[in-house]
């Protein structure tokens, strides 16, 4: 095995732990992994949920 | 660092100037309702930065709705150094009551007369000044669309946000006016901050209110005994509202001058809404508007003129179609005119995709990584798997684009609420207000900023159906599997055409959605449907600045999901189908071995009655992959069928001809899946309703998780997708491959109907 395959194998290790890790960072975090529409701010889901709601 | 609050009606600009404000690119759309939580931005032009807060639209301080709570309670509990109260010039009298609201709040303000360029284009006059002396707090005219009038504002704000200002209201010459200020007083007594704000909204009887003061219920019903209005009776709320209304009449008519006297006379709107929104032709127009969508983005002949006049084909021309400029104009023409959006297509896949990134067989790319001298796994894993997944995947960003633009420039123009409005009275029917068909319109370009939208609905039950319903309206990542699949079964098979099969399938996941609300709306989630008041905005030309805000959030969006989860997704994928249980490392031609294509035999029975089961043979497991792999990210169908695509070629020795399996927008690869299962166009077809009704995708099932906050409702919406795509892919597989099979699932709807009706009348007459 040469020096590219193992970058390979080191790159493609990255990014599918980098997804696992980070998407159960942001599942932590109560973002969404949505970004679209508001403006990538999605902290406000989790507040607007902490909202007292009408009765 | 100072905070500067933007609070007003909905659907007056308030986005809009927090966009111009602050150099977001927040979603504005021309419906009341866009912005359903606060968000946050920084202004920079003034001497210090400051911070702008974004608040949902209300049209009170009451707290009706959980964004009229939001704004609320922003306001008095967060304390911001400024209220921005934007307001809509171009409807006065109506937006002033929420400021007059405002305006009894301990909270320095400004008022923002904001759309000035619409009243002076109209030949109208506002004297500001005049308004700012009535009401006693600053007024700037603005216009956040054209951005004047901004720095003015800010800097009145950045003043009066040094100052502190006492509550005032416009309640005090009336007779209620004692009775406020006795509670104002009591409240005083016992240090509650904002007493004025309070005293009126506990003499309304507001619920919030009446909670948190509970001590002082019994005194202040003593005081409201000493009250009496003859036709009011003791409804306070209206008692007020009426006196606010009558205080703006009486007060600020005067400061504006209207050049066309009449006051109701009909504007362009208008005129537009009496064909527009007409009580018999306004759907069918929708429909006809729809269609033409799908035509404009799918069509591969622009207004079927190559039907009609038989134009001849390139080939027949003489054209060299394996030259560049030969490929170049088959971008645009081929026997007749390609639509916008195939042309946009074919410039992209043709030109950029295939000799820009190089992604396909024969692209630069491909070659350098197959003559780079790496282990042939290490080619297949980059050229077979990453680059044919990724390569299917961004293949799709044009068509998804060019559609979401069409129905952006429907939002923006002000169309879009007008359809929430003719579609009430259908909703209504199947237990929905029309309020309900916004998030559902959102849907289709993506399910988790729509389910958020359903906080505009006030009631629990429509709320948590709207949810549900929200991902039958196909999505931009499952426009993939329609076109590819489409595309597959026109070229495979010789039928039917692409903008028909997408508009069906389109109209299929709204039936799917209005059948499966009644059914909820009758058993599991029975209730009244809530009344449907909608203020419909004026239509405008939609703002070209806008329009291409979308676009990049949605390019922005899909290009970070196709370099990450789809990436990955291919990764692992392409992983499983090459190492066996015992960890053997599998050539392509022992694929039947892999740990995937094991486990998804296991489960491939399960699929059968859909059609794409164990009657697809040995290597029908595929399907099964591709259903299950579109749970995560539904682009991940497509980019698994491309990255499945080498394997099953080599070891189904398929002949597959001029086939590129590794690129044009997975056409061929889902062409390969045909040639190695022999699947029949019915099963493909319940392939694609099954994708577009089941679970959407792991961000759309953590949104649903949060809106539903947990429980046996978000239980309950796991089983319904699965249930629904399964029912509804069956019946799609069974009566397309056998007719008759129509009157089976005919004779068991019936079954079902009949006996929620006869549950429902019995239990009627058990209440009754």
């Amino acid at each position: 095995m040469g020096i590219w395959e193992i970058l390979l194998i080191v790159g493609c290790a990255t990014i599918v732990f980098g997804v696992i890790i980070g998407s159960i960072v942001r599942k932590k975090q109560g973002k969404h992994s949505c970004g679209f529409y508001c403006d990538g701010n999605c902290g406000h889901c989790i507040k607007a949920k902490d909202e007292k709601k009408p009765e | 660092m100072k905070r500067f609050a933007l609070a007003g009606n909905p659907n007056c600009g308030k986005t809009t100037l927090f966009n111009s404000l602050t150099g977001s690119t927040a979603h504005v759309g021309n419906w009341p309702g866009v912005t359903v939580d606060k968000r946050d931005g920084v202004y920079k032009k003034l001497d210090e930065p400051v911070a702008i807060v974004d608040l949902p639209g209300i049209y009170s301080l009451s707290p009706y709705t959980p964004e009229e709570v939001i704004a609320r309670n922003y306001i008095l509990d967060e304390k911001p150094d400024c209220v921005i109260n934007i307001v809509d010039a171009t409807n006065l009298e109506r937006n002033l009551y929420l400021s007059t609201q405002i305006m009894e709040i301990d909270v320095p303000m400004v008022i923002a007369l904001n759309m000035m360029d619409a009243v002076e284009k109209a030949g109208d006059k506002i004297d500001e000044k005049e308004l700012e002396k009535r009401l006693g707090v600053p007024v700037v005219k603005i216009s956040a669309l054209k951005e004047t009038g901004l720095k003015e504002l800010m800097e009145r704000a950045f003043t009066e946000s040094k100052k502190s200002r006492a509550g005032v209201t416009v309640l005090n010459d009336t007779a209620l006016a004692h009775l406020i200020g006795d509670v104002k007083i009591a409240l005083k007594g016992q240090n509650v901050e904002n007493p004025l704000f309070h005293a009126i909204k506990l003499v309304e009887n507001d619920s919030i209110e009446v909670e948190m003061h509970k001590e002082t219920e019994n005194m202040i019903d003593e005081f409201k005994k000493t009250f009496k209005d003859d036709v009011f009776g003791d409804d306070f709320e209206a008692l007020i509202a009426d006196r606010r209304y009558k205080y703006i009449a009486k007060n600020f008519d005067s400061v504006v001058s209207r050049k066309n006297k009449e006051k109701h006379a009909m504007t362009k709107s208008d005129k537009a809404d009496r064909v527009l929104t007409h009580r018999i032709w306004g759907i069918p127009i929708f429909l006809l508007v729809l269609f033409g969508i799908f035509h404009l983005t799918f069509s591969e002949d622009l207004l079927f003129l190559g039907k009609i006049f038989s134009f001849p084909g390139l080939e027949d021309l003489g054209v060299d179609i394996e030259a560049f400029g030969g490929q170049l104009l088959a971008c645009f023409y081929d026997g007749a005119v390609f639509s916008p959006g195939v042309i946009v297509n074919n410039l992209w896949n043709n030109i950029i995709v295939n000799y820009g990134l190089g992604f396909g067989e024969g692209g630069w790319l491909y070659n350098l990584i197959a003559e780079s001298g790496m282990q042939s796994w290490a080619i297949g894993l980059i050229n077979d798997g990453i680059l044919a997944g990724l390569g299917s995947v961004l293949s799709f960003l044009p068509p998804i684009l060019v559609l979401f633009l069409f129905f952006s420039i429907l939002e923006d123009s002000g169309y879009m609420a007008r359809i929430a409005f003719i579609l009430d009275r259908a909703f209504r029917k199947f237990g929905l207000s029309g309020r309900a068909f916004m998030p559902m319109i959102m849907g289709f370009g993506c399910s988790v900023p729509a389910m958020i939208n359903t906080r505009t609905l006030a009631d629990e039950k429509e709320r948590t159906a709207t949810i549900r319903v929200i991902p039958f309206f196909s999505c931009g990542a499952k426009l993939p599997i329609l076109t590819a699949i489409a595309g597959a079964i026109i070229a495979y098979f010789g039928v039917g055409n692409a903008d028909l099969i997408t508009y069906s399938m389109y109209l299929l996941g709204v039936v799917t959605a209005i059948l499966t609300v009644l059914l909820m709306r009758n058993t599991t989630l029975k209730g009244e449907t809530p009344p449907f008041i909608m203020e419909l905005p004026a239509y405008h030309l939609p703002q070209f600045k806008n329009l291409m805000a979308h676009l990049w959030d949605k390019t922005k969006h899909f290009i970070k999901k196709a370099f990450t989860i789809i990436l990955a997704s291919t990764i692992v994928i392409w992983l499983l189908t090459h190492f066996s249980f015992s960890w053997q490392f599998l050539e392509e031609e022992e694929v039947n071995q892999s740990i995937l294509a094991q486990l998804s035999m296991f489960v491939q029975p399960i699929f059968t009655p859909l059609g794409f089961g164990s009657q697809l043979g040995q290597f029908g497991w595929v399907f099964v992959v591709a259903a299950v792999a579109g749970l995560i990210a539904k682009e991940n169908v497509i980019a698994t069928f491309a990255t499945l695509a080498a394997c099953l070629v080599a070891v189904a020795h398929l002949d597959i001809g001029t086939l590129d399996i590794a690129a044009e927008e997975g056409v061929d690869a889902v062409q390969a899946m045909i040639l190695a299962t022999n699947i029949t166009i019915p099963a493909l077809i319940s392939f694609i309703a099954f994708n577009m009704t089941t679970i959407p995708c792991f961000a759309a099932v953590g949104t649903a998780k949060a809106e539903l906050q947990g429980g046996k409702r978000y239980g309950g919406t796991l089983i319904f997708w699965l249930a629904t795509s399964y029912i509804v892919s069956c019946m799609v597989f069974t009566v397309g491959s056998w007719w008759w099979t129509a009157f089976i699932w005919a004779a068991a709807i019936a079954v079902v109907v009949t006996a929620i009706v006869v549950k429902n009348k019995k239990q009627n007459k058990a209440k009754a």
